[in-house]
């Protein structure tokens, strides 16, 4: 069989924003990957060396619209840390709180989408409508789904009220039952098991080779979870342990990503139940000092890392921001080489990219250059298709 | 929690490569020059354990630019190796063979042109497609030149 180029992306309703992937097949093995990330450049870095530091905030929530807290509360810890402020307890629950709630929805979110993608509609029904219990305790904490808008520095800009809290802790219950359910299914669905196990399989000497972080590391047994290894927040006072699985693949990185949902639900209700009484913020001045710091947070994906530099104004110099997915797009290419083209959507979401990709798949052979389309619909088919013949055996 | 690197060990290790300061608990940073970076970042892998890349950091400071690598290991210290390049020459070895720098690299390369040595793969990945060349956005003294085309949808004016 020749090799054939497929230019996937930069468009697919599968992810949530634009990439191009060229896959390099032969036949339908997965020969190579390359990779083109601009389509959503939007030069945020530049932009955030032009405001103060109140209006840098709301714009770097804006760099993501699923771990949006987790960027804001990158940089404001690291301005307060340059700054030297010392936080008030109960801001620093609250942001946990967010943070967490944060984490949950974006692997209920992951699991929904994981499941559409293998063409189990019913699981992605279940989980996307447990998901709105997540949604609805942020909306009524912050007033907002998406964009939550908690931070500023010094201190989070909402308390919570006993209602709030209260209505919070009612939802607990519920998910932890749905949780369990969904453990209970990921261990034992025939359907599940099949699609999941062997798929994008990644040692974990290749994970530490090519640098993926996040449950796609956790997944092959690499600890690195920032939120033990170097703790902010209250992470240091909640209950939690470091969730690690030896498998490897996607299957792995499903038993991962489940289980950080119980450990984010056990840190959620510490947080909610030992909230400290307190002041909510402290005043801060509005010049930084001249400095430099590396903050880094656990991103729902994986490490997330602000390097900021201050210049003794009321403007950041420099601010660097390495985002999870940036960091595991490497492994991504290596673990798809020998793999089925069936299986790219699943793989790719697997790691829960950040970026979006394809609703139109062109298949070029390379020695009479003919072209022909495949729908993303097609592609779709076809993963379905397997997954009937799975269900079969 | 795992101890972390203690600082002395660090200074004892790396001191050839120039100056060692302990900015907090778990990080040290160490200033070195472009020729020294690859022997120091392959002595940090060795005999500190650094087995991970968290990214590759560029700055314009106006006078130069400079780069921060990154690093970490099971010691859980992170590790910062800066350098300097200068403004007209801004070029340095490459790091992807023995890190997986290359995606931090390219990105690098697209906005601040800074150029590796030896990266076999040096593209555009972050900058569209028709982006100019010679236009790096990410420098202090970058302005948007009028005349020029920055990519996307060209604009019919009557």
């Amino acid at each position: 069989m020749p090799e054939v180029i497929i230019p996937i992306g930069p468009h697919h309703p599968a992810l949530k924003e634009p990439v191009n992937f060229k896959v390099i097949a032969d036949g339908e093995k997965i020969v190579r990957l390359e990779l083109d990330i601009s389509y959503n450049h939007r030069g945020i870095e530049k932009a955030a060396e032009q405001r103060d530091f109140i209006r840098v905030l709301p714009l770097l929530e804006r760099v993501c619209g699923i771990c949006s807290h987790s960027h804001s509360t990158a940089f404001a810890k690291g301005i307060e840390e340059i700054m030297q402020l010392e936080i008030p307890p109960r801001a620093q629950y609250i942001r946990t709180i967010v943070a967490e709630l944060e984490r949950m929805h974006s692997h209920l979110l992951w699991l929904g989408v994981a499941a559409h993608e293998i063409g189990f509609n019913t699981l992605f029904m279940w989980i996307w409508r447990d998901r709105e219990a997540v949604q609805d305790t942020l909306e009524e904490m912050s007033g907002n789904r998406v964009h939550y808008g908690m931070n500023e520095i010094g201190g989070v800009r909402r308390d919570l009220t006993p209602e709030q809290v209260n209505a919070a802790l009612v939802r607990l219950p519920h998910l932890e039952e749905r949780i369990k359910k969904y453990v209970d299914m990921v261990n034992n669905q025939e359907t599940l098991l099949i699609r999941f196990k062997g798929i994008g399989k990644l040692s974990k000497e290749e994970v530490l080779k090519y640098g993926a972080v996040g449950p796609t590391a956790r997944a092959s047994g690499v600890d690195y979870d920032i939120r033990s290894d170097d703790p902010y927040l209250a992470y240091k006072e909640a209950p939690w342990k470091v969730v690690t699985d030896t498998h490897g693949d996607v299957y792995g990185r499903t038993i991962v990503r489940i289980g950080e949902l119980e450990e984010s639900l056990k840190i959620v209700r510490y947080c909610l139940e030992h909230l400290p009484e307190g002041p909510i913020r402290v005043t801060v001045p509005k010049i930084a000092p001249k400095g430099e710091i590396f903050s880094r947070y656990e991103a729902p994906r994986g490490e997330l890392a602000h390097f900021i530099r201050t210049n003794g104004t009321d403007k950041v110099e420099r601010i660097d921001i390495r985002t999870p997915t940036l960091a595991n797009w490497t492994s991504v290419a290596m673990c798809l080489v020998n793999q089925n083209l069936a299986d790219i959507p699943v793989i790719v979401a697997a790691i829960d990219p950040c970026l979006s990709c394809t609703s139109r798949i062109t298949v070029m052979n390379d020695y009479d250059r003919k072209a022909s389309s495949i729908t993303m619909d097609e592609l779709r088919r076809q993963s379905r298709a397997r997954f009937q013949r799975a269900e079969r055996l | 929690m795992t101890n972390g690197l203690m600082v002395d060990f660090v200074l004892d290790t790396m001191k050839e490569f120039g100056t060692i300061e302990q900015i907090r608990s778990n990080r040290i940073r160490i200033s070195t020059t472009p020729d020294k970076v690859h022997d120091a970042i392959k002595r940090s892998r060795e005999l500190l354990k650094c087995d991970r890349l968290i990214t590759i950091s560029a700055a314009d400071n106006g006078r130069t630019l400079e780069l921060i690598y990154h690093l970490t290991g099971p010691h859980r210290t992170v590790i910062s190796l800066v350098i300097e390049l200068p403004r007209d020459v801004p070029e340095t070895p490459t790091m992807s063979d023995i890190l997986p720098a290359g995606i931090y690299e390219r990105q690098i390369h697209d906005l601040f042109g800074i150029f590796f040595k030896g990266n076999p793969n040096l593209e555009k990945i972050i900058l569209n497609e028709d982006w100019p060349d010679n236009e790096y956005p990410l420098r202090k003294d970058w302005k948007p030149d009028p005349g020029k085309f920055y990519g996307g949808i060209k604009e019919e004016r009557i």
